[in-house]
């Protein structure tokens, strides 16, 4: 009865939810710029290297402009420019896509190591850092709970739950959105059909940097405050696996971003309760693998996702 | 020639990462020569640094041999860290309990153990695939996060943490007559730590091509990883196949989470600064072979200790390995630029040997 009674007591805190959604946050970004990326046919395992740059570049640029417009949009675009290199790699070289999403992932702890050394060794990332400001709503703010809950969250987190929608919205309902699956699918048909293959493939590696850059800027400008290294410590290979989780779909690749966020917060939550944390901290990853052997069965990649294309005579 | 242009793609992946990572180095306002050179001697300039460099490199090369391994069956095995985390817990509980056994059969029992759970824990995955479809780069990666979670659990407050612990996160020690004998004795080298895990790592090696191209089983494993639909039509249980590749790659990362931890004689929490990680790039660089892993090995292995004395006598952040690992695993994975550049150096027949 006991473990009953403390998990109801947590469950019944706005705190957890709250944490939820701001855990889910970043994963929701990274997430979908995957999703965007692989549904052109370009397989990226590149967005931890992306949240990484964006991180290290908001925190730079932060603190020598105090400006948190231009900080934003530095690891924004740091995060695309990165991507940029991937696509390269993936599009015009023809290399094999795991391979340089993992260069890009060990060049990006590297890159932002190395200058983080250079920068900031003796006394850690400023802390006048500008931050990333919470959207405080007047109305909700004062309803029991419900207030507590997403009354006064971070900008991002809400900008990171509305691009689910839009995502959608670009992929399934746009023009470009429906050349973008196509190309994803069946390259040479589209080819045939004048949509060119590489300019879209090109548009949807560098969204999803610019995607996961935003992430990386929310990490270091509004959760820690600061850069250290390696900080995103695997939240874009967990925003890979709830791509993977959710089918390649925006919606779903949400929904498995939540379920880890939830995770995290309830592992926070349940620190000093006398549950070993260091094994609830493993119940998400657990729950991953039972959902997706259990009930969400095959994850079928789009057809032609890694296979890089060759320009017919 | 065809050995020559085996080689010559990650031979010149590295001397184009040496020229980018220095002008990394020249940007930042430091001076690549000095940062390489350092490098160099800190990773080769004594007999005791080229020991130091086969101890950063023999995990390395066992966790690649697990990646290489389900690869080879066309699984991306992402999860070494985490079997090699079971790997490293499973011989250090084995060899805690059984402490007053003898040195050779303990020591034999040790490295059962850590390949058995490195193998267990990497069928998981196999058998999810197997079963359900369930992808294999999300339960491998998950299942690693719960290695390391449980490894963090046993080792702060369960049942694997000593009485007198003094709120260090570590084991009990490894019984010293269960330690791999140091290969060099100390009368020729001091202090020399290089242990006969080498031998083990070149055994593993050899384990590695013979099953791989000595077996009807590695035979069945590259036709599942080739086309497994061909395979399954040629009469081959793929299902059974894909499990047993993940167990013995698994078993592959059980040993190396045995190795590091036989190097420190004691389980550390967070004892791995990402071997199993480093060792997909290990394992691409090799070009997946035998051979090549254990080169490539060596390589990053150099990279990785040279670091340390670069950081501290050149003052240039020992991050620069990462850089300069990545940038060679880019241009292997860029094939095609290499093959430009040995074109426009006059080298036709080089560059189509080295598609």
């Amino acid at each position: 009865m006991d473990i009953v009674n403390t998990f109801a007591t947590i469950l019944a805190r706005p705190d957890l939810w709250a944490g939820t959604l701001r855990f889910a946050a970043p994963l929701t970004l990274a997430a979908l710029g995957g999703v965007i990326s692989e549904r052109s046919g370009v397989v990226n395992i590149a967005m931890e290297g992306m949240m990484l740059v964006g991180a290290f570049f908001a925190v730079l640029v932060g603190a020598a402009t105090h400006d948190i417009v231009l900080a934003t949009l530095a690891s924004v675009l740091c995060g695309g420019l990165i991507a940029t290199f991937h696509g390269v790699a993936s599009i015009h070289l023809r290399a094999n896509q795991i391979v340089s999403g993992m260069a890009i992932n060990l060049f990006a702890l590297g890159l932002t190591s190395f200058l983080m050394f250079r920068f900031y060794a003796t006394s850690g990332t400023p802390s006048d850092i500008p931050a990333l400001p919470d959207v405080n709503i007047p109305v909700i703010n004062s309803i029991p709970f419900v207030g507590a809950v997403i009354g006064d969250l971070n900008s991002i987190v809400w900008v990171s739950i509305l691009a689910v929608p839009v995502t959608w919205w670009f992929l399934f309902r746009t023009r470009i959105g429906l050349r973008i699956r196509a190309v994803g699918e069946h390259p040479r048909a589209a080819d045939t059909l004048g949509v060119s293959v590489f300019r879209m493939r090109y548009l949807c590696v560098i969204l999803s940097g610019l995607f996961s850059g935003l992430g990386g800027a929310y990490l270091a400008l509004s959760v820690a405050h600061s850069f250290s290294d390696n900080m995103t410590s695997g939240a874009g290979f967990i925003a890979l696996a709830a791509m993977i989780f959710g089918k390649w779909h925006p919606v779903g690749a949400f929904l498995a971003c939540l379920l880890f966020g939830f995770g995290q917060s309830l592992g926070i939550n349940l620190q000093g309760t006398g549950f070993p944390d260091q094994l609830v901290a493993a119940t998400p990853y657990v729950l991953t693998v039972v959902a997706l052997a259990g009930f969400v069965g095959r994850a079928v990649a789009p057809a032609a996702d890694g296979v890089p294309y060759e320009v017919g005579e | 020639m065809r050995m020559l242009a085996a080689g010559i793609t990650p031979v010149l992946a590295v001397v184009l990462a040496i020229i980018v990572g220095g002008i990394v180095v020249l940007a930042s306002g430091s001076n690549p020569i000095t940062a390489y050179e350092s490098m160099l001697v800190g990773a080769v300039g004594s007999p005791f640094d080229i020991s130091e460099t086969f101890i950063s490199s023999i995990p390395l090369i066992l966790a690649a041999y697990a990646v290489s391994f389900a690869f080879r069956s066309g699984l991306f095995n992402i999860g070494a860290e985490g079997q090699l985390y079971m790997g490293a817990i499973a011989a250090t509980w084995v060899a805690t309990t059984l402490s007053d056994w003898p040195g050779l059969p303990l020591i034999i029992v040790c490295i059962v153990a850590a390949m058995a759970a490195g193998g267990a824990w990497a069928g998981i995955a196999g058998w999810l695939k197997a079963k359900t479809g369930a992808h294999e780069v999300i339960t491998t990666m998950m299942l690693s996060y719960v290695a390391i979670d449980i490894s963090h659990w046993l080792l702060e407050a369960g049942p694997m943490t000593p009485a007198n612990a003094f709120g260090t996160p570590e084991s009990g020690p490894i019984p010293p007559q269960a330690a791999f004998p140091v290969i060099l004795p100390s009368w020729i080298l001091p202090n020399a730590r290089l242990n006969a895990s080498l031998f083990l790592t070149i055994l593993a090696g050899l384990v590695f091509a013979w099953i791989l191209w000595r077996t009807p089983l590695g035979y069945e494993i590259r036709a599942v990883g080739l086309n497994a639909k061909a395979a399954a039509y040629g009469g081959i249980n793929v299902a059974r196949r894909l499990v047993i590749a993940m167990v013995i790659a698994g078993a592959f990362a059980g040993l190396a989470g045995m190795v590091p931890v036989w190097v420190q004689m004691r389980l550390y929490d967070s004892f791995s600064p990402g071997y199993g990680y480093e060792a997909i790039a290990v394992a691409l660089v090799g070009k997946n072979s035998a051979v090549g892993i254990f080169l490539a090995g060596l390589l990053y292995g150099a990279m990785i200790h040279g670091a340390v004395a670069m950081q501290a006598n050149a003052n240039i952040s020992g991050f620069l390995v990462q850089i300069l690992q990545a940038l060679v695993l880019f241009f292997v994975g860029a094939e095609v630029l290499i093959r430009w550049f040995l074109r426009r150096g006059g080298f036709r027949a080089l560059a189509e040997a080295a598609s």
